[in-house]
């Protein structure tokens, strides 16, 4: 910062008829560089000045009111006035002196020597004044500079020092943790992560060991009770030297965000029943047609045993009555009735008419079941599952729109548990085959060919990995990077949200795994979904 | 009695790939005089069909290895004096306009309804082939 003496500007104030010795002479003594500039009146020094290079002022005395008015404007805030004497005069240095003169030099027999002493001094005083002030303002500029982007970050902000005490907080923070500034300040930060094992705190990692953390789901639970999900992220606090102060934190509320993600969830679910609800419907309209026309014809049977009872009744009438001829009629009257209606038939189809019903009505309460599942809010907390059966119910449910085109060939292996969110992989599961289907039938339309989808599980990486193939119409490679993207697709307006894909993608980023597509056009197309086993990695949100 | 059919019961084929609705079918239509021959897939339809005349071909659409539409246009081409109808829960998958291609002529709705079912079996017993596709159900 700062600049060689060379560089150095002083002003000579003397007056035009002075005959004292020239301290320009002597000023030149403190090097070639020292620029030297002679003005003679105060009006003249002031415009001189007045942008701020002037490091320092000569004047004579001589110079009279001129000298006092250099001295009134420069001497309370510089640069710098060196009052030269003509002689010893002690009142006049004294009066200089008080008007603000920086020092007073006698023009005497060592005032060649004496002036650059004494000019370099004040030279570097001021230097080293006006350095600081600058150095001082520059500080307080960045301070209301730092001060204003963190007042204004749309982000909570919290300092903390090494023992978790709060040092500093912004309004976001102190509108997410509910309190005011002054009532945070110094407070350990632990109550607001209450029933959160320390070593889960991000922050707490952070002043433990130094790990930084970025954008991490956590909860907060302020002093009322009221708990909000933060994005979190943390990272540790040192001072120019390397000394560790603390750790600062930068976490923003996602309650709306979650609400949003949830209703994205549930949108993209209802638009996967709404592609099912017609398979569902023919599901259930297979059973209902069938035990809607058996209640029909069991209404029928039931007449006609009706009608054979009522011989029945009349036969034992006439046994009753004891009249031979009458028991011989009626007994012929019920064989014919008997024959007529086929009563040994219509006992055996009447139940055979009722079993099939029950196993009828039992496939519709299964699917209701099943749908009801599928369109429930899933749990808050992940369960341990077991991935082939969620699969398999999954490609109950999607087999009877598909079985004219596809022959599903599943291979089961043996799976570790895993933590899921059984609904919302049951609609990843759902939307990758119901993909399948429709590329296979893109394919083949009616040309009468059938299209195969494998389903496969095994073992992986200490996780599951599901795989399903189909023999469909393939991913062109240019669309391949961006099949996961949100609302692309290449499906016929009405047939595909464009969510689909998107939304495993996240399902699945959620339990922790991954997603991957390879597609070979007009051969095969398989998604891969791993999940991590239970032992890995309990799964986050 | 249509030409090109021997007189006596006429012949029935029905296709579901599930019993349970074969055997409701069969029930409905027990008093109705004719002689039902009922299979589960559309291949077995096929063998019955290059064995012998079958009046009226009436199948389910959604069956795994060959669809309801897919047999319907073989038969058009193997008997095509055969009335072929068409039973199925999916009728907005098959549009009014194709169902002649298809070699369609009359499409039931499931739940079906068992005197109209009967009815528009009578009716494409009595005038045959000829008549133009219809909705029935």
């Amino acid at each position: 910062m700062k600049r060689a003496v060379a560089e150095v500007q002083i002003i000579v104030a003397r007056s035009i008829e002075s005959t004292a010795p020239d301290p320009t002479s002597a000023l030149r003594r403190l090097g070639s560089d020292a620029r030297i500039e002679v003005l003679h009146s105060a009006a003249a020094c002031r415009a001189r000045c007045r942008d701020g290079s002037v490091d320092l002022i000569v004047a004579e005395a001589a110079l009279g009111d001129e000298c006092w008015k250099l001295l009134e404007e420069f001497g309370p805030k510089g640069p710098p006035v060196i009052v030269v004497n003509r002689d010893g005069n002690e009142y006049a240095a004294l009066e200089a002196f008080k008007r603000g003169a920086a020092d007073c030099v006698v023009a005497g027999d060592e005032f060649a020597d004496v002036l650059p002493v004494v000019a370099l001094e004040q030279i570097q005083r001021w230097r080293s004044a006006h350095d600081q002030d600058v150095a001082e303002r520059r500080i307080r500029d960045l301070e209301s500079y730092n001060q204003n982007i963190i007042q204004n970050l749309n982000s909570a902000l919290l300092v903390v020092d090494l023992d978790g005490r709060i040092v500093f907080s912004n309004p976001p923070a102190e509108e997410i943790l509910g309190e005011s500034a002054e009532t945070l300040r110094g407070r350990p930060i632990w109550p607001w992560f209450a029933g959160i094992p320390r070593d889960e705190i991000h922050v707490a990692r952070t002043l433990e060991t130094g790990e930084r953390f970025k954008g991490l789901e956590s909860t907060l639970t302020r002093a009322d009770g009221t708990t909000v999900p933060i994005g979190i992220s943390s990272a540790p606090v040192s001072d120019g030297a390397g000394n560790k102060l603390g750790a600062v934190a930068i976490f923003s509320d996602l309650t709306e965000i979650k609400l949003l993600r949830r209703k994205v969830l549930q949108t993209e679910k209802m638009a996967s029943i709404g592609q099912l609800a017609a398979g569902i419907a023919h599901e259930i309209n297979n059973p209902m047609g069938f035990i809607h026309a058996n209640l029909f014809q069991m209404a029928e049977y039931l007449t006609d045993l009706r009608r054979a009872w009522d011989e029945v009744g009349a036969l034992q009438a006439a046994v009753a009555g004891g009249d031979l001829a009458d028991i011989q009629r009626s007994s012929e009257d019920l064989a014919a009735v008997s024959k007529e209606v086929d009563v040994a038939f219509v006992l055996s189809d009447f139940a055979k008419a009722i079993r099939e019903s029950q196993e009828g009505s039992e496939r519709i309460r299964h699917i209701v079941n099943d749908l009801r599942d599928f369109s429930h809010r899933d749990s808050e907390h992940p369960v341990l599952a077991d991935i082939n059966q969620f699969l398999d119910s999954t490609a109950g449910i999607v087999w009877p729109m598909m079985k004219h085109l596809v022959v599903l060939e599943k291979e089961y292996g043996d799976l570790p548990k895993v933590y899921c969110y059984p609904m919302q992989l049951q609609q990843v599961f759902m939307n990758l085959l119901v993909n399948a289907y429709q590329a296979i039938e893109e394919r083949i339309a009616d040309s009468g060919e059938t299209g195969t989808i494998w389903l496969r599980t095994e073992p992986r990486s200490g996780g599951v990995a599901i795989i399903v193939k189909d023999t469909g119409a393939g991913i062109a490679a240019e669309n391949l990077d961006r099949i996961f993207d949100p609302f692309f697709t290449t499906k016929k307006v009405g047939m595909g949200t464009g969510l689909g894909l998107s939304t495993c993608f996240n399902i699945v980023e959620r339990h922790g795994g991954s997603l991957v597509a390879e597609s070979e056009p007009g051969v095969a197309t398989a998604f891969t979904v791993w999940l991590p086993g239970a032992d890995l990695e309990r799964c986050a949100d | 009695m249509r030409s090109g059919v021997a007189k006596g019961r006429p012949t029935l084929l029905i296709v579901d790939d599930e019993a349970q609705i074969l055997s409701a079918l069969k029930r409905s239509l027990r008093r109705e005089g004719y002689e039902i021959v009922a299979v589960e897939s559309a291949a077995a339809a096929l063998r019955i069909l290059d064995e012998r005349c079958v009046d009226v071909i009436l199948s389910d659409h959604k069956m795994p290895g060959m669809s309801g539409v897919q047999l319907l246009a073989r038969a058009a081409e193997i008997r095509p004096d055969t009335v072929r109808m068409l039973i199925t829960g999916w009728t907005h998958e098959i549009p009014a306009e194709r169902l002649e291609e298809f070699g369609i002529c009359a499409l039931v709705t499931k739940p079906w309804d068992d005197a109209k079912l009967k009815a528009t079996l009578r009716e494409v017993m009595g005038t045959g082939q000829g008549s133009s596709p219809r909705e029935g159900g």
